[in-house]
């Protein structure tokens, strides 16, 4: 079996090769620009300017942008419209919808926060895209976070592959033994109750397993680790750091002072 | 039930092509051994036969069943694949219920569905478990359940994905009585094993793949003798057949009986 145990895609790109903190500093310093910075098209621009060149950059442009339409832009989108309909601010009327009044203050406010939901989630999205999670996790505990903490994180990111996995694996199982589980819905659905049960349990016994081996391997060991993976940190890296720290401080001062 | 593979060709999502135009017949009731190194391609070969994998290119007939155009659950109708890992095949509470799910699916009527269930039971000296968990037997039991889940279904083909690793000397016995059980209920048997001794003791026919090719096919005695052939896929024949061929033996002997046989007919 070949699972796919993360939204991780394999590619040797630019984004790919800097060190997973950078890539979270980047992340976080998209956030704050687009929620922050008082000029109403910040976010719009940062689409343009930032988001689609980085999923370029990183050659994952078709699988974000499949990623864009069929997740981020539906759940968007939802967001605009409750808050068109239901925002009560403005005067100026631009139609009305039964009893709900749509503004044009509405529809500005509904939108821009709309673009800066985009821009968070796709943020996100990129990072997923570029970083392994297990490279992610060795470089933070490198640097000093409890091994504890990342275990529980990478475990959280795999449970749904892996549930998938095993779920494609049964059904496999049963139709191999007659069971139709092409057509027929009910049936389908039917068919579904006798995988919750191994579902669980294979999961359960899965955990106890990796448990164990993790700890044959010294996880709860207090002496200093090693790793076997070499994760890249160079100097651009740092320097980008420091660079996306200073665009997040300025973004947070120039909001305290306008406010 | 005849298979028909004309120029079988597969490739996985991820670009490996796995088999290579592979083009074999096997008749009604022939037992046939597929040996090969690891990642030859026999577990991609046998999932077509039962439609969990769809030829990019040839085809693959069972009986006058064109296998890309029907369905698994069709297909398990005629053809009954136990899966080389257990793990992956069962999914039920208790082993009864793991046996009854195959012949109950076919639609089976009850009294013959009891009967097949039983028979299977039987079989693979299951019938003192019926009540616990798969997943409380040791792996070497649970290999025994599938085995058991399998050949309920009575179907006119049976395949074995490497049943005997990992088993000891008894339960080997037990799948070699299964497999004569189905050869004189005139089944088709086709089984995946590296172990030679078993090959060659069990079986008529013998198929070599390597790298998603057919290597050799023919009779067990011929295929077995062909040591340099069978080397580039790392299958080694059984000890006998080459103590024989040192031995100086005219003929390939595969086991005990034949061995013997030409030391008789020397001694004399
Ligand atoms: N799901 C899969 N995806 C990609 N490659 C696979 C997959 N399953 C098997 N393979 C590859 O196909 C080749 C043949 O595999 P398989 O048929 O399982 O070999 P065998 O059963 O002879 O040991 C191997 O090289 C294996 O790595
Ligand atoms: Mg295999």
């Amino acid at each position: 079996m070949h699972e796919r145990l993360s939204f991780h895609i394999k590619r040797d790109s630019a984004l790919h090769r800097l060190n997973p903190l950078t890539k979270i500093f980047l992340v976080l310093a998209l956030i704050l620009v687009a929620f922050l910075n008082p000029w109403y098209w910040t976010p719009h621009l940062l689409v343009l300017i930032a988001i689609t060149p980085l999923s370029l950059l990183a050659r994952v442009g078709a699988e974000y942008f499949r990623a864009a339409a069929r997740l981020i832009l539906p759940a968007v989108g939802f967001l605009f419209l409750m808050q068109a309909f239901f925002q009560p601010v403005g005067e100026e009327i631009l139609f009305q919808f039964y009893f709900l009044d749509v503004t044009r203050e509405s529809l500005m406010f509904a939108f821009s926060n709309a673009m800066r939901i985009f821009v968070m989630v796709s943020a996100f999205t990129l990072f997923l895209l570029t970083t392994h999670p297990s490279e992610l996790m060795s470089d933070l505990t490198r640097r000093g976070l409890p091994g504890q903490f990342s275990y529980v994180i990478i475990s959280t990111l795999q449970i749904l592959p892996q549930i998938q996995a095993r779920a494609q694996t049964t059904i496999a199982a049963q139709r191999s033994r007659g069971l139709e589980t092409e057509g027929h819905f009910i049936k389908r659905a039917g068919s579904l109750i006798p995988l919750v049960g191994p579902l669980v349990l294979g999961s359960l016994v899965e955990v106890e397993e990796r448990a164990i081996a993790i700890e044959a391997r010294g996880f709860t060991s207090k002496s200093l680790k090693t790793s076997l993976h070499d994760i890249p940190d160079s100097s651009i890296d740092k320097a980008l750091r420091w660079a996306l720290a200073v665009i997040a401080i300025l973004s947070i001062t120039l909001k305290l002072w306008l406010s | 039930m005849n298979i028909e593979v004309r120029d079988l060709h597969f490739v996985y999502p991820t670009g490996f092509e796995a088999l290579k135009g592979i083009s074999i017949s096997i008749g009604a009731g022939e037992q046939v051994a597929l040996v090969g190194q690891n990642g030859a391609g026999k577990t991609t070969l046998v999932r077509h036969f039962n439609g969990l994998l769809r030829p990019a290119s040839g085809s693959v007939f069972i009986g006058d069943w064109d296998a890309a155009r029907c369905s698994v659950a069709k297909l398990a109708s005629r053809v009954g694949y136990v899966f080389q890992n257990p793990d992956e095949q069962l999914f039920s509470r208790d082993v009864g219920t793991e046996v009854r799910f195959g012949p109950r699916n076919l639609g089976y009527p009850k009294e013959k569905a009891d009967g097949l269930v039983e028979r299977a039971l039987s079989l693979t000296g299951l019938t003192d478990k019926v009540e616990i968990n798969p997943y409380d037997l040791s792996p070497t039991w649970r290999k025994m359940v599938a085995l058991a889940s399998v050949i309920a279904m009575d179907t006119p083909v049976v395949i074995f994905d490497e049943p005997t690793t990992g088993q000891d000397a008894a339960t080997i016995a037990r799948i070699a009585h299964v497999i004569a059980e189905l050869h004189a209920l005139g089944r088709t048997v086709i089984t995946i094993t590296h172990d030679i001794d078993f090959c060659a003791e069990n079986f008529d026919r013998v198929i070599a793949l390597s790298n998603g090719q057919v290597l050799l096919d023919g009779p067990a005695g011929e295929v077995l003798g062909q040591e340099e052939i069978l080397a580039r896929t790392y299958v080694e024949p059984p000890q006998l057949t080459r103590l024989g061929k040192r031995l100086g033996f005219k003929e390939t002997v595969r086991n005990q009986e034949e061995f013997l046989a030409v030391v008789a007919r020397s001694a004399r």
